[in-house]
């Protein structure tokens, strides 16, 4: 078990680097015809590593499994990944939503395509970077990786009139690069150490008043940073326009994974390790519910469906932020449960904005109505989206949401844990105006010749439909077994 | 020492902003390259040599060649964003902003006497050490970023490209 768990382990770094090597082995012409099995197999390599890797790491009853490529972790002070039962789920999720952006990007993508492949195994490769690294220091430096790839990835298949969304992307990415930067000095002018394993012990109780100011700063710049990267309220303002400017293919990994690891896995790991300075946890349930409620707000006003997607991403971003604001247990499950909830439907929704943009040829939700019956696969899996995203059962999307508020409730937070509940009634109503305007409704006479879509974008909406259902309809046996394992 | 220290700082500021506000890509390069140089003066006189080294050699030396390499090869899109960026109005209180603070950097430069900066965190490891044993991990890093930095320039030129035709 040891050995599968060290084939998947160090595939997380070599695998994407391998697939680029490859890739660029063959003629041009030939990596873009094929771009689809390169693409794939890095994607599918990501995915079955990361189950693999994970059962083999229970079977072998390892909490914290650490390994290092290509140099001896053991000598001292050497640097060394580290992989954790929690950290799975994320490199589950990527393995995931990369594969569904590689189904979009074989319909939507024409030109280009081989360095569609080079950059989505670059990203791969700076999402496993920051979740696999023991530094705060090498975490930044992959998050880097990631922003870069991303606003090359949205700048890349676009004129230059739609450079505005991916130059927003990147100066925004860069605003939050630099408070990250800035307050993991002061950290390391504090505790000349950036190590998790230095940092986790560290309490504000020997430092004097202004040390403990300057330390309470550097996480307020740590938060924002990282806010910034999940796309929080009052940090929202790149998401939507990025989202909009890029491929649907770029979109789906932008929001579904992503902001997730270059913001929420940071925030994460921040509070995680430094859990005793209490002024983290309220700023994160704040942010939280800000986000909650104004995504909610602003998508409700919004008119192009990927804009509304992008809002609701804000918006559910907060409800993930509200779980790790408790600091228990069942806090951070909850989290971690609608970090995969999310990825899944909000993958649909993509998948979905990719089948009408090229079905329908827009994606301003005023120009369609009535596609239902035309498109019934898409308006089916739009439908299960929606009922997972408003934590309608038996979709995920209602256990991981009822997870969060349970742990609000248990925590003592009861007015966060109503405001949260209130809020998903915006989020119902929102998603249902999206509905309302583009699946049901009177047909429009001019969209009468609009057919369902098939092939790999079908693919997706199905298998995205199948995990969002059975995910949820299994739900309680997950339950059952983390309480078997007492983690609830 | 403190002196050098503060006068880097405002020049590499100064040069900062300039980069960022000229209407010419190549004199932001320029004025990024200065930047760089300012920085490395800087950390040679905090007690950091090894950075100061690769911040001249790396970030004012090969990635000003890049930048100029890049730009050269690019004639007709550094014309037309001269020519859209022209038509923003450019912040009129920044030159007071930067005076603002050169005083400031000046007034505490005085202040401050004229002691030695020490490194607010000292390490007996030698370079060799920190890059090759504590730092590898960023190593990977560093091939990701030089993969992610080829397939971006190789993408915006072809693009490029496809637009000429």
């Amino acid at each position: 078990m040891t050995t599968i768990l060290n084939i998947c382990a160090h595939g997380f770094v070599l695998g994407p680097i391998l697939v680029v090597l490859v890739c660029n082995l063959f003629s041009r012409d030939f990596a873009r015809r094929h771009f689809i099995w390169f693409a794939g197999v890095g994607a599918l390599w990501q995915l079955f590593s990361a189950i693999a890797g994970y059962v083999a790491m229970r079977s072998a009853e390892y909490n914290v499994f650490d390994f290092a490529v290509l140099w001896n972790k053991d000598a001292p002070g050497a640097a060394y990944f580290e992989l954790t039962p929690q950290k799975f789920l994320f490199l589950f999720v990527i393995g995931l939503v990369a594969f569904i952006s590689v189904l979009i990007a074989h319909r939507t993508i024409d030109f280009n395509r081989s360095s569609y492949t080079n950059l989505l195994m670059i990203i791969i490769l700076g999402m496993n970077g920051m979740l696999i690294v023991s530094d705060l220091f090498s975490l930044y430096v992959f998050m880097e990786i990631t922003g870069i790839c991303c606003f090359v990835m949205i700048a890349m298949f676009r004129s230059r009139a739609d450079l505005e969304g991916s130059f927003k992307y990147l100066v925004m990415s860069e605003l939050a690069s630099i408070f990250i930067l800035s307050g993991l000095a002061f950290i390391f002018m504090k505790t000349g150490s950036l190590r998790y394993a230095d940092l986790s012990g560290f309490t504000p109780d020997g430092l004097g008043g202004l040390e403990n100011v300057l330390m309470q700063f550097a996480l307020v710049l740590l938060i924002s940073g990282f806010a910034l990267k999940t796309g929080a309220v009052p940090f929202h303002s790149w998401l939507p326009d990025a989202h909009q400017s890029a491929d649907t293919s770029v979109s789906v990994l932008l929001s579904g994974v992503v902001i997730k690891v270059a913001g929420i896995y940071g925030v994460l790991t921040i509070a995680t390790l430094f859990n005793d300075l209490r002024p983290i946890r309220a700023s994160l349930a704040v942010l939280g519910l800000l986000s909650i409620v104004v995504g909610a707000l602003l998508a409700y006003r919004q008119n192009h469906f990927k804009r509304v997607v992008a809002y609701s991403s804000v918006s559910q971003m907060g409800y993930i932020l509200l779980g790790i604001s408790t600091g228990t247990p069942l806090g951070i499950i909850g989290a971690l449960a609608h970090v995969f909830s999310h990825a899944a439907f909000k993958s649909t929704f993509f998948a979905n904005a990719a089948a009408l943009h090229e079905q329908v040829g827009t994606l301003e939700m005023d120009e369609m109505g009535g596609l239902e019956k035309q498109m019934p696969i898409t308006s089916f899996s739009s439908v299960i989206a929606f009922l997972s995203t408003a934590g309608i059962p038996p979709t995920a999307g209602f256990w991981s949401k009822l997870l969060i508020l349970l742990a609000l409730w248990s925590s003592g937070q009861h007015v966060l844990a109503g405001a949260a509940l209130l809020a998903s009634i915006f989020t119902g109503t929102y998603l249902l105006r999206m509905q309302k305007k583009v699946f049901f409704g009177k047909p429009r006479p001019e969209l009468a010749d609009v057919k369902e879509i098939k092939g790999t974008i079908c693919a997706a909406e199905i298998i995205l439909t199948i995990l969002t259902l059975g995910v949820g309809l299994c739900y309680p046996f997950i339950l059952l077994y983390l309480r078997a394992h007492g983690l609830i | 020492m403190h002196i050098i220290v503060y006068l880097c700082a405002g020049l590499m500021l100064v040069c900062g902003v300039y980069a960022v506000m000229s209407r010419s890509i190549l004199r932001s390069a320029i004025g990024l390259a200065f930047s760089s140089a300012a920085l490395s003066v800087l950390l040679y006189a905090m007690n950091a040599p090894w950075a100061s080294v690769l911040e001249l050699s790396v970030c004012s030396g090969l990635v000003t060649v890049i930048f100029i390499s890049g730009i050269s090869l690019s004639h007709s899109p550094k014309m037309e964003i001269q020519r859209e960026y022209q038509d923003y109005e450019r912040s009129r209180h920044l030159p007071m902003l930067l005076i603002i603070i050169g005083v400031l950097l000046a007034a505490l430069a005085i202040g401050l006497g004229d002691d030695e900066p020490q490194a607010a965190v000292s390490t007996a490891l030698s370079f060799k050490e920190v890059f090759w044993n504590t730092r590898q991990a960023d190593i990977w890093g560093q091939i990701a970023a030089i993969l992610c930095g080829g397939v971006a320039v190789a993408v915006l030129f072809r693009e490029e490209r496809q637009e000429k035709k």
